[in-house]
Parts: C-alpha cells; structure tokens; sequence
C-alpha cells in the first residue's frame, strides 16, 4: 500500500541548521524542557505556593506581579496551577505515547515482518480500528472502565495506536526491501538478526520525532476528553482539565485557559525541536 | 509514462476489486461487533433510555414491557445476532431514546457532517499547502516561523480554537455568526475550527518531503530544462511532497469526525457527531451501532480515494 | 427591588413586573434605552429562544416528563390551573373548582369557548381523555403520572364539569396540575400514535407546533384563535409574535456569543459570569426565575457511613465554606438558602442558624464522633479508615459555577480532615452510583410545584428504588416522625394547618443535618433588550412569550 511514502518525510531533517552546533531554537527548546522537568520533579522550587489552595475573594484576577497568570474562579493561582501540574500532564502525554507508540509497534511489526497473511490480518484490523472515529473510541473505552486520569491516558493510546501502527509497518516495509538487508539476507543471516540488528534500528530512528510529536498530541487529546467531562476530576491541576474549566470563562477571564493551553503549545513545540535535533544527531552520528 | 498500469489483465483488476470488498465486508462486521458489546458493556439499562431517559421513575411493568419489544431479555449473544440479521437486511434498527428509525435519522443528520469535513479537509489542504509554499521559498526565517505555525496549529484543542473563533468574530468583531444559520456564514468558523489544526498536521508532513522533493533529481532536471521557479514548486516538488499527506487523508478524514462531535456541540450544527455523542451518553445501542458504521463507511470511501489521487499524483504507483 | 432603570416601561408591563418580583422573581438590567414610542406593544415578528437544556425526544410532556419539555410546551400547552407571583392557585383552562367535605372529590368547571388548534372544543371529555393518558403505563408518563398518584378515575358531570375521584384527600391537588406535565392536550391528537403526538402535540396555548427538525430547531406559529391566556396576563386575544424558533445550543459560551451577536433573541442556562457581565450591558436584560420544590443542596446519604452519625454529618455542613464560594462564584446572581425548598415556596422554611462555617465546631464534633486521629495527608482517621466522602458529580445536572462551589466545599472540608472524593460523571452513571447506593454527598435537582415535594425528597417510602433503580430520597432521611408529618400535611387542606406540618417537618429535616443547602435552583433567562413583556410563569418558572413583542 502507500503507507511507505508517508515515512519519506517524517524522517527528514530540515536543512535549516546543517552544522552540528545547537541552533537557537534547539537551546530555548532545551531551556524550557529543563523547566519543565523541574516543575515535574520537584513542583515546589519552582512554584511554593498550594495549587489547590482556594482564596474566593481573589477570584478572576487578572495575571498581576502577584499572581503572573492570573488566578480562577476559585482564587486559586494559576501559576502555581500550571507548574504543579506539569508533572500530571507529561505523564499523561508520555504515557499515552508509549502506549500508543507500544502498540503500533507490536502491530507494525507483526504486519511488516511477518509475511502477507498476518499483514492481511494486521491491516484489516488496523482498519477497523481507523473506521472508528478516535475520540469515540476514547469516549467507549472511559464510558466502560470509568472516567478518571488512567483510563483517559489508555484511552487516548488506543486511539493513537493505529495511526503509529501504520507508520510503522510502512517504514518496516521500507527498510525492509533496502539494499543493506538484501545483502544482510543474501549472506544468510538469520530473520531474527536481521530483524534486530539492521531492520528496526533504522525503522525506528524516526520515532522518535513521531513521539516527540505525539505528546504534545495526547495533551490536546486528553483535554477534549476533560471538555466533554471524562478527564481528570477537577480540581486537579492538570493542563488539559484546566484548558476544558477556564474554556468556560474565555469571555471575561481569557487567562485561565491562555496560559495551559500556551504551555501545551510551548511543550510540543520544545519537544519536537528537541527530538528533531537528536534525531539529526544520530543520523550523523 | 504509465503503460505498464494500462496492459494489466482485467482478471487481475477483478481480484483486486473482490478483496477490497471482502476486506470492506469484514471490516464493517468488525466494527458493528465491536460497537455492539462496548456500548453493551457500558454500564446503564437501554431499557431505561427507551422510557425517557435515565432518572425516569418507570413502572416495573413498563420496563418489562419494553425488555420484551426490543428483545433485551434475551441472552446478549442472541441479540447481537438479531442485531447482525437487521444489519444485513439493511435494517439499522429503531433508536431507544429518539422513537425513530436509525437508518433515516442518520441520513438526515449526514449532510451536515459530511459538508463539514469535505469543506475542512479541503480549505486544510489549501492552508497546507499555501504555506509550505510559502515558507520552502522565503529563507531560513519564513521557514522557521512556517513550522512554528504548523507546531502550534496542531496541538490547539478543537473545543478551545472553536470558542477563540467565537469570541474574535462574532462577539468582538460581529462578522460572523457562532451558530449555524441557514446561510454559508454560519459554515465559516466550523470549517475553520477542524481545518486549522489539521493544517498543522498535513503542512509538517508535506514540510519535509518537500524538501528531499526540492533536492532530488528530477527537479533538479526540471531546473536544468529551464522551466520556471514557480513550475518547478508548484508540478514537480509540491506533487511529490503531498504524497505522504494525500495517504493520510484517509486518517484525517477520521480525525475530522472526532472533531466533528466537539464543533456540531459548540456551534449547535445537526449532524452525525453530536448525534453520535448524545446517543452514546444515553445508551442508544442502536444509533450508536449504526452511526459507528456510516462513519465507517465513509473511511472506507475515503481510503479508496485516497489510493486512487495518490495513483494520479505518483505514476509510478500505477503501475501497482 | 433590583429593577435598576424600568421606569420608561409602560405601566401594563410594569403591573406584571410587581407582581413577578414579590416572589423573588426579579427582572434586571439596564432598560435605559427604552424610548417611550417603544411602549405600545407592536405585533410580528420572530423571536429566536436558544435552550441549553436537551433538546426533549418527545414535544408531550405527558410522556416522560422533565423540565426540557416544560420550557417548549409552555408555548403550545395550558393547565387547568395556574399559580400567581404570590402563590396562590388561580384560574386557566378551569374557571373555578370546588372540593367536596370529605376531600375525595374535586369538580372543576371548564372555560367556556375554549377549542384547541386542531378544532377539538375543550370539554370534561376532553380533561378525562388527559387523565386517562397519564395514566395509561403505555405512555410512559413518569412525573406526570406520579403527580396523579392519588387520583383513582374521573367522571364527567355535565359538558363543562369535570370531577376527579380520589383514593385519599389531596393537598398537592391544584399546585400538581398546575405543571406543565399535566398539560391538557387535544382528545382527538392523543387518539393518534405515540410517536405523531410526539412529533406534533395539540393544545390550546398561544402558540401552535409548526414543525420540528430534530437537532437543528422547533418552530411555533402564533395561535390566532387563541382565548385562554391565564389570569395573571397583561393582554388578551392572540399574542403579539408571529412566530417563535426554538433552538437547541448546548454550549453555554457559544448560547451567549449567539445572544450577543443577534443570532438569538432570548437564552436560557445562562452562566454567572455571564449574567454579570449582561448586568452591567445595556444590551442584555436578566430575568432571574429560580424553580420552585426544593432548593439546590447537598443532600447526606444517612443510609451508609460516615454520615449515619449525625455528629458527621453536621461536622461536615459546619466545615464548608459555602457563603465564600457562592458569593465568589455567582458574583452576586445568587443568594445563599438555608432552606430545603426554593424561596419561589411560601411555605419555605429558612435557618441560617444552623449553617454557619465554624470549622471550630466541625473539629470538635468529630472528636466526639471518634474520628480522633489524622493521617500524613490531613484527613481524619477512625479504626484505620479515612474519612471519605464520595461525592459524584452529574455533569449533565450541576453547571461549572456549581462545580466550583463543590470544589471549595472540598477545599474547606480539608481543612477539618474531610476527604472529598469529586467524580464528574454523565447523567447514566450517575444514576447507575445512587441506585448503588456508592455516594455519600449528592446534589440533584428535585422541580415540583408546591411544599409537597418534601414527602418526595424526605419521606422513607423514597429509599426503596423503583424498579429502574430511580429513587428520590438521596439523603435517605428514615424517620417515623417526619413520614407522619409529611403524610399528613399531604392530606390536610386547611391552609393553616398544612403551613404548620410542613414548618415542623421542614425544620426537623434541617435540625437533623440531612442536607446543606447552598442556593435556589438556579434558573436564568437573559434577553435582548429588544424582546419586551416576557416573563416567567410562577408555576415551574419557564418563561411564557405570549405577552412579549419585538421592538
């Protein structure tokens, strides 16, 4: 089929910084990648205050030198609010990521590797899973096991997995069919072997930018599912749940959902830069 | 260019058509099956959506009355198989909740949807590439600032963009009404919503194919005979580079459903996502069912599609 | 009286607004741009009413029956009696009525030359056919047919008299057919299948259903033969608009922004945040209609621990912050109750005394209720268990202002060592928790004309779940002596006596910290200061536009 020309692209590199030295994007990217992991690790240096501590006679401020993003309908800082919950939302998106990512690597492998019958199985399974509109598939999966931050974060990998599926298989396919693993298989190597030491290894390099990408993703996705009510309980301070709640006041208090939704924005973005950037790496490696 | 495609036996054309049905067929089962035991497993008494709703305050004779009318006192494989004999005789079945038939219920609602993801996918396309263009031709800054736009485009919530949109043109400005209204004004912000964020998406996959495009060598050759800048981008480096984006059409036409429950919602349009979202909040086994499969079938429409452009924009896929 | 600025309006519109804001029904707003040529009511027109409620599956509020299809059928439908800004039950379709000695009998006299829109003249056959309806299981009538529950049958005594026969006598009698969903509809349109009636139904109000497009909107035509309008109207004959379009807009902030650009002449569901803002506009007028029955609270689930111990229980109301949070949250749209039925009731029965925050007092009561030791996290511990509150959330039924203000409760419950569990979940499982009896706080609408909804929410007859799993006593209140008040003020029609049973119940219910009222059952309409002369109905508080013209 074509999936093989989507991976054409995705594992390019832009020629805007051919030289090894890191661009200044790359740096901004890192910079803010350090805070976040900060904020993730040890919430507290980076913002002392409680994140769900209210204050209902300082609700709806607007950012000030006191409160830099404002604070929300409860007077609870927003701030602090995003820092404390970076941790909650990276783990959503990494999580969510690898499992979908696990998945669709399972699935891509089997359909790549193992010869067109279970190709034909794999694909029109991976089919099926397409014809089923993601968040619905999302929306199910939480209707049956209960809403909460677990189901949503296997939820939104399932909904990913198919997608990652795909790419995979298609770029198996690829590296497949190259001259290197011809000639691997010419001088009687072994499937196994091959498949472990010269197929995947070049398959998966371009993962890696496709998770980068896909965390970002799996925020924005957990956050419709916060909108529509089956995300993380409130008043936990997580990005998505936040965008959904302040979504509410975008009227008169633009503030609370600008600054999670910036950061999603700001985290995708720092992790693509950064996942292009050692993917370039390890090319010239 | 193509001769090869052209000389291929008709027998040959007539295996490919068959497994496509085949696959398609089994695909569609799949998914009714798949569709049935979830929104079975979910917990909740379609009985009770039948009766107006959960919290109605429903006569024990009532409800065994209507257990009986719509079979679900029967063993649950029994009525998936009576379920799966309605399907197949065309029959979608009667909604729980709604006291109307599936099938012209959905049909109804399906213009809306479909007018909405055709106009998204299409005004997606021209954002994408307007800005590949634009961006592969002005420089390291256009090009930075090009995938930056792409980058932010993606990762914006539909439900948030869409309240955005609201709040800039029809609050704000007034140019545009939040709502659907009978006339073209009321599809802007809608289309809009679903296509900016897959925008971002197609703009980032063309973005990096255009690139090996623009270096391989059949521009190059195309430069060498001299043909315009312009021409080169646009017939050459631009059909190669939406190879990969054409492909995933099929998915973002998926995707744009998805988006489609959260945009009919927020900008009240009739259509098959709120109906599939209202259904699946009450347990209507049925419209669920077959909502789940019209959509279904509209992929694999798609995915058809898409195979048949990507033949048109590759020649060297005809061949296959 | 908050009517800022209505001095330009003209005075027959004025007699209606006195009246409305006697029972706290309060239209504000700045009106300051009415010019005096503008006064006299003008006919035509469309207007555009946007709903945030869902849209009904069925336009007769006889089958089912919730407050969706109350706020449509108002338009189309009329009730034998009606309730007036001050409570009292006047007459509507039944001139006037008369209850026999023993009070197991009514007879009501019907108004003279009333015919529905299909032609159907209005007769005591007519009001038999209806009760008959409700009560047949095939309809599916659930609030409506309750409502009856003490009506064995009916009997026409003459053309224009009807009586209805009953098994014990009635207080609720006049405020239960007061509502909507019992609603006369045309004898020969009940005839048809369910499913036309659904799609069509025919009564004798202003307006007429024209056609329905499931999903994208209803429309109305104006009733040109129209001669019914209730006593409390400022016009007769047929009303003013020439049509109505009534929308489903789920969305609150995009309902606004389609108020606010003119796409919709009057919303419903409007948001706090919002009503301040249209408070401050001149663009936007506020009619504030909290729903009569019970108020919003948060009602104990007495049937299971911890708050089987009354100490808990009152720890617990005393430990929420509730007057910060509403006042913070609905900045100003909403007074704080401490009552079990909305201030829409006469009969409501207020104790501020007994919900003050004193987290003070929260902590020594439950020391004494042995709750003594607190774990690492704050919460207080008793024989190795946490002491929890699982507090489901319908998504469906409490808007995000009221989710807030549960949010503060928890946050202030901590202090005191409460966990709160908060689970938003969709209205399914949310009723699939409660018949499970898996809560111990709950908040859930109970709308009903009339103090009896208290037997509704209080009686022990209402823990044990209906086949459905529905049951109406979330609080699980199990207490002889307030089944015995309530059975009785449900059967006793002197007015003064009834006032007496339903204080001394009421104040027993409060006294035993079996709920935490926060505020009424929040009910706002915001309108475009070109709509003039709506209002809304006392009875259930859906807005009528039979008075309301377009400037």
């Amino acid at each position: 089929m074509s999936d093989l020309e989507i991976q054409a692209g995705l594992g390019r590199s832009p020629r805007t910084s051919p030289s090894h030295r890191f661009g200044v994007a790359e740096v901004l990217a890192g910079l803010f990648g350090l805070f976040l992991i900060t904020a993730a690790l040890f919430p507290a240096l980076v913002a002392p205050g409680d994140p769900l501590g209210i204050d209902p006679l300082s609700a709806f401020q607007t950012p000030s030198p006191a409160h830099w993003f404002g604070t929300d309908e409860s007077g609870r800082d927003i701030y602090t609010r995003v820092s404390h919950g970076t941790g909650s939302s990276l783990l959503i998106g990494t999580l969510a990521t690898m499992i979908g990512l696990g998945l669709g690597l399972v699935l891509g492998t089997l359909a790549g590797m193992l010869g067109p019958v279970v190709d034909f199985t794999v694909n029109r399974f991976l089919e099926v899973l397409f014809a089923f509109p993601g968040l619905l598939l999302a929306l199910l999966f939480i209707l049956i096991f209960g809403p909460g931050v677990a189901t949503a974060t296997v939820a939104v990998g399932l909904a990913t997995a198919p997608g990652y599926a795909r790419i995979i298989r298609g770029q198996l396919i690829l590296v497949r069919s190259s001259a290197f693993v011809e000639a691997a298989t010419v001088l009687g190597r072994s499937p196994g072997r091959i498949l472990v030491r010269h197929v995947l290894p070049n398959a998966l390099a371009p993962l890696f930018v496709l998770g980068t990408l896909g965390i970002g993703q799996a925020i924005v996705w957990a956050s419709a599912l916060s909108y529509l009510g089956l995300g993380a309980a409130p008043p936990a301070a997580e990005w998505g749940a936040m965008l959904a709640a302040g979504r509410t006041y975008i009227g008169s208090a633009w503030w609370m959902s600008f600054f999670p939704g910036l950061f999603i924005v700001l985290t995708a973005v720092s992790a693509t830069a950064l996942g292009r950037g050692i993917e370039r790496r390890m090319r010239h490696a | 260019m193509a001769e090869v495609a052209r000389v291929a036996p008709v027998a040959r054309a007539a295996r490919v058509v068959l497994a496509r049905l085949g696959g398609a067929a089994f695909v569609l089962w799949m998914v009714a099956t798949l569709t049935f035991f979830a929104v079975r497993l979910i917990p909740g008494d379609p009985a009770e959506a039948i009766l107006g709703g959960p919290g109605s305050q429903t006569s024990p004779e009532a409800l065994a009355a209507v257990r009986a009318e719509y079979g679900l006192d029967q063993p649950v494989l029994v009525q998936y198989l009576a379920q799966l004999g309605r399907l197949i005789t065309g029959d979608l079945g009667r909604s729980y909740a709604l006291n109307q038939d599936v099938a012209p219920l959905l049909i109804g609602q399906l213009g809306g949807t479909l007018l909405l993801a055709v106009l998204a996918l299409g005004v997606a396309w021209l954002l994408a590439l307007g800005l590949a263009t634009w961006s592969s031709r002005g420089g390291r800054v256009a090009w930075t600032v090009g995938s930056g736009l792409e980058i932010v485009a993606a990762a914006l919530p539909h439900f948030w963009l869409a309240t955005a949109l609201i709040v800039l043109f029809s609050v704000w400005l007034g140019w545009l009404p939040p709502i659907s209204t009978p006339g073209a004004a009321g599809l802007v912000l809608p289309v809009l919503t679903l296509a900016v964020p897959l925008a971002g998406f197609l703009g980032q996959i063309m973005r990096e194919s255009l690139l090996t495009a623009l270096e391989s060598p059949f521009v190059l050759s195309a430069r060498a005979r001299g043909e315009s800048e312009l021409g080169v981008r646009w017939v050459h480096a631009i059909r190669h580079a939406s190879l990969p984006a054409i492909s995933l059409s099929g998915w973002a036409f998926g995707s744009l459903i998805s988006g489609a429950v959260v945009v009919e919602t927020i900008f009240a349009r009739p259509g098959l996502g709120r109906t599939l979202l209202n259904a699946v909040t009450v347990r209507d086994v049925p419209v669920v069912v077959g909502a789940v499969l019209i959509v279904a079938v509209g992929y694999i429409l798609m995915t058809l599609l898409t195979d048949l452009a990507q033949r048109i924009a590759d020649p060297r896929l005809r061949a296959r | 009286m908050q009517t800022s600025g209505h001095t330009h309006r003209a005075s027959r519109t004025l007699t209606g607004l006195v009246g409305l804001v006697a029972t706290g029904i309060l239209l504000t707003g700045c009106a300051t741009t009415d010019s005096p040529e503008a006064t006299e009511p003008v006919s035509g027109g469309t207007l555009t009413y946007a709903s945030g409620d869902a849209e009904p599956t069925c336009l007769d509020p006889h089958v089912g029956g919730n407050y969706p299809q109350a706020l449509v059928s108002t338009q189309y439908l009329e009730s034998l009696v009606s309730r007036d800004a001050d409570g009292t039950i006047i007459p509507w379709l039944a001139d006037s009525w008369t209850e026999s000695a023993d009070g197991l009998s009514w007879d009501f006299t019907l108004a003279a030359g009333v015919t529905f829109t299909d032609g159907t003249p209005l007769d005591a056959e007519a009001v038999q056919a209806n009760v008959a309806h409700l009560q047949d299981p095939n309809t599916g009538s659930s609030t409506g047919y309750l409502a009856l529950g003490k009506v064995t049958g009916t009997e026409a005594v003459s053309g224009n008299v009807v009586r209805f026969v009953l098994s014990e006598p009635d207080s609720a009698l006049l405020e239960s057919l007061s509502q909507p969903w019992l609603a006369i509809e045309s004898p020969t349109a009940l005839a048809r299948s369910q499913d036309e009636n659904c799609a069509s139904p025919v009564g004798t109000g202003p307006f007429q259903v024209e056609k329905w497009v499931q999903q994208e909107s209803i429309t109305l035509v104006r009733n040109d033969d129209y001669s019914s309008p209730p006593e409390d109207a400022t016009h007769t004959g047929p009303a003013y608009l020439d049509s109505i379009v009534w929308r489903f807009i789920p969305d609150s902030a995009s309902r606004y922004a389609a108020l606010q650009s003119g796409d919709a002449d009057v919303i419903d569901n409007a948001q706090p945040d919002t009503i301040a803002a249209a408070e401050k506009s001149d663009a936007i007028v506020h009619l504030d209609a909290p729903r009569p029955g019970a108020s919003n609270r948060i009602e104990l689930n007495s049937g299971r621990a911890p708050f089987d111990d009354p100490l808990v229980r009152e720890a617990f109301i005393r430990s929420a912050n509730v007057d910060d949070a509403v006042s913070s949250l609905f900045q100003g749209t909403a007074k704080r109750s401490y009552s079990a039925l909305s201030s829409a009731e006469t009969l409501a029965v207020s104790r501020p005394d007994l919900f003050d925050y004193d987290p003070q007092t929260a902590a020594d009561l439950l020391d004494d209720a042995g709750w003594t030791e607190r774990d690492s996290a704050g919460y207080r511990v008793k024989d190795g268990l946490r002491l929890t509150v699982d507090f489901p959330v319908s998504t469906n039924q409490s808007i995000p202002a009221e989710q807030s203000v549960f949010e503060q409760i928890q946050a202030t419950a901590k202090e005191t060592g409460f966990e709160v569990v908060l689970s938003p979940m969709d209205l399914s499982s949310w009723y699939t928790a409660l018949g499970e009896n898996d809560y111990d706080a709950v908040s859930a609408p109970y709308t009903k004309v009339g103090p009896d909804v208290l037997r509704i929410l209080f009686h022990s007859d209402g823990i044990t779940p209906a086949p459905s799993g529905y049951f109406a006593n979330h609080a699980q209140v199990d207490d002889p002596a307030i089944d015995a008040l309530l059975t009785e003020a449900g059967q006793v029609t002197d007015v003064d006596q009834r006032a007496a049973l339903y204080t001394d119940a009421q104040n027993q219910v409060l006294e035993g910290f079996h709920i935490l009222p926060l505020f009424d059952q929040q009910n706002h309409y915001l309108l475009g200061t070109d709509v003039v002369g709506a209002r809304a109905l006392p009875t259930v508080s859906t807005p009528t536009f039979y008075d309301a013209w377009l400037k």
